[in-house]
């Protein structure tokens, strides 16, 4: 790739994202929060991380190519949350999240 | 004296570089594929690790390539990764009260870093205590080196191996789903999620995937926040689910 083109996509997307990541914490980290936005980060945890696995989970090209490959990442995902819940282990939740989902894929 | 302070410290790293090394794992998984990408867009070696590194974005790493290789004009791509990457701005916020009183210098090293996994690992250890910010900085850096060496090594290895994008993608979508599964829940917390869930997948159904998630997410802390405010009830359920995460040590 040209390093023109490289420098202009780094230089933007860097940017734009240190300024997202950094901005907010710096102008609120030393500031008394008013009630409703402090109940409102309070949602933050939960409404993110819903929106990332509902992001990775819902798929409408793959509801588009037939219920198996809609299904087969949604019964990975459960075994997961049993996991979670029994254990609250990260490591142990990608071992047998990834085991699960490799070992629909490949033999169905 | 020294002495304690010194094994005090080792104890801190030690518990810092456990609480990352599950982000590490799902790095290796997801870096690899994505140099392996870069490398077939036509990035050099040195041009993947110094995006990489720039950048720090899971998502815009994929991105990147995908686009450059559907013929995307730079613009475009630029776009979408500053759309996909405005969630950031949550955790930035909500971290921040953890941050008071902390130099700036520190502040912007952390937020700098701070990714999906890596907002929900630390803020487990923040609300239970005994964390220090330069502890969650560690667990940000920790990851950080890993995400930028998997993902150089990766380029490095070139088309030579092939890695299935969606079995390595799915680490991440199981560490998502464990810090949610990990989540204190009440009554406005499970409707706000289950709002943020059904924002998300209105997004994709519109075919504006990219800002899906930030869109979803604020759609469902507002909703939220339009519940009614924190009853006995919600209390309640709170503190129950609360008490044996006290001494749950990861």
């Amino acid at each position: 790739m040209a390093w023109s083109t490289f420098w202009i996509i780094a230089a933007v997307c860097a940017g734009s994202i240190f300024a997202f990541r950094t901005v907010p914490l710096l102008l609120l980290a030393n500031r008394e929060l008013p009630q409703g936005l402090a109940r409102a980060l309070d949602f933050v945890p939960v409404c993110a991380f819903a929106a990332l696995v509902t992001n990775d989970l819902f798929n409408p090209v793959t509801f588009a190519a037939g219920i198996w490959p809609a299904v087969m990442p949604l019964i990975a995902a459960l075994a997961v949350v049993a996991v979670a819940v029994k254990t609250k282990s990260l490591a142990l939740c990608i071992v047998v999240g990834v085991g699960v989902y490799a070992l629909l894929m490949l033999v169905l | 004296m020294a002495n304690e302070q010194q094994q005090i410290r080792g104890q801190r790293m030690a518990a810092t570089f456990k609480a990352a090394l599950p982000i590490m794992l799902g790095y290796i998984v997801l870096g690899l594929p994505a140099g392996i990408l870069c490398h077939t867009a036509g990035m050099s070696v040195l041009q993947t690790f110094l995006l990489t590194a720039c950048m720090y974005s899971g998502a815009g790493q994929y991105m990147v390539p995908n686009m450059l290789l559907a013929g995307s004009p730079v613009g475009a791509v630029m776009a979408s990764v500053a759309l996909v990457n405005t969630r950031q701005m949550l955790y930035a916020s909500s971290l921040a009260p953890f941050f008071k009183g902390v130099g700036k210098g520190l502040s912007t090293l952390f937020a700098g870093t701070v990714t999906d996994e890596s907002f929900g690992v630390n803020l487990f250890h923040l609300e239970v205590g005994n964390w220090t910010p330069w502890q969650a900085t560690g667990v940000n850096l920790f990851s950080f080196a890993t995400w930028v060496a998997s993902v150089t090594a990766g380029a490095v290895i070139g088309s030579s191996v092939s890695i299935p994008t969606a079995i390595a993608s799915f680490a991440m979508t199981s560490i998502f789903i464990c810090l949610l599964a990990s989540q204190r829940f009440n009554a406005s917390k499970a409707v706000a999620g289950l709002a943020a869930a059904a924002g998300v997948i209105a997004c994709k159904l519109l075919g504006v995937g990219g800002v899906a998630i930030f869109a979803g997410a604020v759609f469902g802390i507002v909703v939220g926040m339009l519940m009614p405010l924190r009853n006995s009830t919600d209390q309640h359920q709170g503190d129950a689910a609360a008490s044996p995460r006290k001494g749950d040590e990861r």
